[in-house]
């Protein structure tokens, strides 16, 4: 069996693997840039400890809601962004981070500096759900993630979201509702974040507001990028390499924080497309590989 | 007479001989396992430095007189960067892979805080250096705090401005972090109760704030009498330097996140007269104070701080206990439980109340560079913690 | 107080512009959102100690800070961003994000953990402008901030390199079709924009008296927001953007006394300048 270490950092490697997904949505699929996706997965987490302390909540309606708020956050939010593109709107999104955590810091119904606490594990038939089966929980978001994300992507809001990565202008001369779309890719993304925030928060069981900043963004979103932005497998990868890379580093102790930071930028240096990505050189060596075998079986 | 005793102690040479060589493989496979865990990368490196060094320096000593009864300790180090979920694992990995004896925590309020239900649920000890969200006690009996809650040593520092420093007027600045906003609240409650009126209280951003000029002109404006501080030592050098920058010549009374010879360093020549409340008192002649200050800065070439003291003092608890109850888990959280007017570097520990210390909260004044002792209160009313 | 919030806020600005007018100009030529300038920012803060030390004269050791990061900016550019730039701006993002990370580590790594103070007595009297009343030590910012922008207003708009680089920022392709070397542009933007960084480094580690592993965290996010706020690298619309900042930040803590963090303020007033001027103060579609 596995050891409560190895399911604490499989649990923890789980919620990065639903943050990227989401973000991939937003960032990937749809082109836009977004340095602050960490605000959604605090309002997540905030929505649900709120309700499951204070409110009597217990973690499966809490998490749901939590999915729907801060869904609905993500709508209203990319208004603001809809006006802004590219640089703007990194920035745009990046202040929103900030604005979002301030005010965790600052409004005491938050908990402001004190965070919130007591938030404990979820409850089936009346009984706390061991570790194992929180890990289980975890995957079957995820697997319902990627449920959402491969119909996404044969859906029309797909091939939509395509378009407008690649030509926002021509996709709008092409009579794709630009506005309807972008707003749309937000608000999946920032459900997803939600239901991780959730997890995150009743699986720390304590929650602070510097879980959700802009460095906690920079994190999920180098997960994606390092994996390969825009496939399905490329944050999935991604989000479990640099989600085990804290634990497989230790022996490096006081080195393992600069070792990170290096294997980000001669990934990006060498490996653009991310480690799975459409012209990554995994990827490229799988196809020749294939190709070299077709004939073969001719 | 003097035979006996040449021949006594002959004997006992020998037989410390046997059970050094008989013992000494024993040893080495029977290392009394001890966790520890503390930023060691990232943004809070520097703090996550000083609580290694000192407790290293702990094992040293513990080692070199001995170990705990005849068995060497054994440092378990991990770094937690500062994230709570990298906390987690390691206190997982710390409870069934390492089956460590104890643990002692070097790091701060996040990370030890949700590390707290997972040591409190599997009943190992857990002793913090300087973690100060109150809560850090509250998730099970098996944790201990040796800091002092924010609550405490904001109240005992109102009453030291108010008593002893005879202000009538103070202004607050604090951060917007937990200890920030605890510390200055026990500091408000306990002046107004001494009948004293707070004119400015501003809170700001931690971590990274630089500029205090907005917030001190503020306070100037309110013309108080004493300023109290909440900050850790870059801020406060740069509030102490701003304040006078801006022509502000009053008290200022800082807490223990000033206690570090780097406040000194970084202020210059305005720390002077700067007083703080802290757990470390330099002037105190016990050898336990006097030792450490000498065998830190011979080991690392630097004075230590307050959160390298703290840290020391939570792992030296966890030994003492350990050697009175020997490695049994229960056991040990039952000895520190039960740890009486234990002599330790920050103080003189009375008892734990709940996992809470009880000891007085000392004051200091920089005086040509260093921390000098200027006063210290132990009012039961004022640093007994509050237990509900 | 006004008056005195006015000058604290004027000096913040200054900071702001000191540290925001290098990225500035390499983001002007390069369009990378080029996180790592605070690393280099901090490297300028770190050499300018250790130079300080060794020769004991303040300004030598802002001299060699400056050739330093000047060369690392050149390094910077020319085998990091370089190679990226016709791939989607995320990647070189990341880059430097790994870049910036990979510096923090290595100055704790090297120089220790704790806080070094920077105590070069570069003294400045008070200023008195009218009610306005200047510190030494903020009379010292403003006036740094002030000659190194003339300075650089006076390359860029009375010389030749200044007309191509304007040009290559402007357009790059339409510049090189002319006949100049933009890619040598490019790369004395990055030297000149890098220099500078190392000035801001090393004048804002004396101003605080400190240097330390992750001082430029801060600066990392908020000069880009600060370029961005002014117009996709444009230098008077960074400069304004500058002081606007500084000065909103100040007067609303210090006047209006709403209990908020600086940056979140800053944002604030950002995104609203953005939902009116999508391309920023001075900037254009």
């Amino acid at each position: 069996m596995l050891s409560g270490y190895v399911v604490t950092v499989l649990i923890t490697i789980g919620i990065y693997v639903i943050l990227a997904l989401s973000l991939n949505m937003i960032t990937g699929y749809a082109g836009q840039i977004s340095l602050g996706h960490a605000a959604f997965m605090g309002i997540g987490a905030y929505t649900s400890a709120l309700l499951y302390t204070r409110a009597e909540f217990s973690f499966w309606p809490a998490f749901l809601v939590a999915g729907l708020v801060a869904g609905a956050v993500g709508a209203v939010l990319a208004i603001p962004c809809l006006r802004v593109r590219e640089d703007f709107l990194a920035i745009t999104t990046m202040g929103i981070n900030f604005v979002v955590e301030a005010t965790f810091l600052y409004v005491p119904f938050f908990g402001a500096g004190m965070g919130i606490g007591g938030i404990n594990p979820p409850s089936l038939f009346g009984s706390e759900i061991s570790k194992p089966g929180f890990l289980l929980l975890v995957i079957g978001v995820i697997a319902a993630v990627i449920t959402v994300d491969r119909w996404l992507a044969r859906s029309w809001i797909g091939l939509a979201w395509a378009a407008i990565r690649e030509d926002e202008a021509a996709a709008g001369t092409m009579g794709i509702d630009v506005v309807r779309f972008k707003v749309l890719a937000f608000t999946l993304g920032s459900a997803g974040a939600g239901l991780a925030g959730s997890l995150y928060a009743h699986f720390l069981t304590f929650i602070m507001p510097v879980n959700f900043g802009f460095g906690q963004s920079i994190v999920i979103l180098s997960m994606v990028v390092f994996g390969g932005i825009g496939t399905l497998r490329g944050p999935i990868v991604g989000a479990i390499l640099l989600g085990a890379l804290p634990e497989f580093s230790r022996p490096a102790m006081e080195y393992r924080t600069l070792l990170y930071g290096i294997l980000l930028l001669l990934l990006m240096r060498y490996q653009p497309d991310g480690i799975l990505g459409e012209r990554s050189l995994l990827v490229r060596g799988w196809h020749a590989l294939r190709q070299q075998a077709a004939p073969m079986k001719n | 007479m003097g035979q006996k005793i040449v021949n006594r102690t002959g004997i006992l040479i020998v037989l410390a001989a046997i059970a050094t060589f008989v013992t000494a493989p024993a040893l080495a496979q029977e290392a009394i396992k001890i966790g520890f865990f503390a930023p060691i990368t990232g943004p809070a490196a520097a703090d996550g430095a000083s609580a290694q060094h000192a407790v290293e320096l702990g094992v040293k000593e513990v080692n070199a007189t001995g170990g705990i009864k005849g068995k060497k300790v054994e440092l378990i180090v991990y770094d937690d960067r500062f994230s709570p979920q990298e906390a987690v694992a390691i206190a997982n990995k710390l409870i069934e892979k390492d089956q460590v004896a104890g643990v002692v925590s070097g790091s701060y309020s996040g990370p030890t805080r949700v590390t707290a239900p997972i040591f409190a649920k599997a009943g190992v000890p857990m002793v913090a250096g300087y973690a100060v969200h109150p809560d850090v006690t509250k998730a099970g009996e098996s944790n201990f705090r040796n800091g002092f809650l924010g609550e405490v040593e904001g109240g005992a520092a109102g009453e030291y401005a108010v008593k002893v420093l005879k202000s009538k007027t103070p202004a607050v600045i604090y951060m917007d972090n937990d200890f920030g906003r605890e510390i200055s609240a026990g500091f408000i409650k306990r002046a107004q109760k001494l009948g004293a009126a707070i004119v400015a209280r501003q809170v700001y951003k931690f971590p990274g704030e630089k500029d205090f000029r907005p917030f001190l002109t503020r306070i100037k404006e309110a013309r108080p009498d004493l300023i109290f501080a909440a900050g850790y030592y870059n801020e406060a050098a740069l509030i102490v330097r701003q304040a006078k920058e801006l022509g502000i010549t009053v008290q200022i009374l800082g807490e223990e996140g000033f206690d570090s010879p780097k406040f000194i360093e970084l202020a210059g020549k305005d720390a002077e007269g700067v007083i703080i409340a802290t757990n470390l008192d330099r002037d105190d002649p016990r050898p336990v104070v006097q030792n450490f200050l000498k065998n830190y800065k011979q080991a690392y070439n630097y004075d230590p701080d307050m959160v390298g003291a703290s840290s020391y003092d939570a792992f030296k608890i966890l030994v003492a206990a350990i050697e009175k109850a020997g490695t049994d888990r229960k056991a040990v959280i039952k000895a520190l439980m039960d740890t009486r007017d234990y002599n330790g570097l920050t103080g003189k520990l009375t008892r734990f109340v709940k996992g809470e210390v009880i000891k007085p909260v000392q004051f200091q004044i920089v005086k040509d560079g260093k921390f000098r002792r200027h006063g210290v209160v132990d009012n039961p009313e004022v640093i007994t913690p509050p237990t509900q | 107080m006004i008056w005195q919030q006015i000058a604290n806020g004027i000096a913040t600005g200054a900071v702001y512009a000191l540290t925001t007018l290098g990225l500035t100009m390499v983001y002007g030529v390069l369009r990378v959102l080029h996180v790592a300038h605070a690393g280099v920012y901090a490297l300028g803060a770190y050499v300018g100690l250790w130079a300080f030390r060794f020769t004991g004269n303040f300004w030598i050791g802002l001299v060699v800070a400056m050739a330093a990061c000047a060369l690392a900016g050149v390094l910077i550019e020319r085998f990091l961003y370089a190679p990226l730039l016709h791939l989607p701006r995320i990647i070189p993002l990341i880059a430097s994000i790994g870049l910036f990370i990979a510096m923090e580590e290595a100055f704790r790594i090297v120089a220790g953990p704790y806080a070094l103070a920077y105590d070069a007595e570069v003294r400045f009297g008070s200023l008195a402008l009218g009610p306005l009343r200047l510190t030494g030590p903020q009379t010292l910012i403003l006036t740094v901030t002030l000659v190194l922008l003339g300075l650089l207003w006076l390359l860029l708009s009375r010389s030749k390199v200044g007309l191509a680089m304007r040009a290559t920022a402007m357009d790059a392709e339409i510049t090189s079709s002319f006949g100049v070397n933009t890619r040598a542009i490019i790369a004395l933007n990055f030297l000149i924009g890098s220099a500078m960084a190392g000035a801001a480094g090393a004048l804002i580690g004396v101003y605080d008296n400190q240097v330390w592993p992750t001082m430029g965290s801060v600066p990392a996010y908020k000069c880009l927001a600060i370029v961005v706020l002014g117009g996709l690298g444009n230098i008077p619309g960074s400069v304004l953007a500058s002081f606007l900042i500084g000065l909103a930040e100040t007067l609303l803590i210090g006047i209006v006394a709403i209990p908020f963090p600086r940056d979140a303020l800053a944002f604030v007033a950002m995104i609203l300048v953005l939902m009116f001027r999508p391309y920023g103060l001075l900037g254009r579609a």
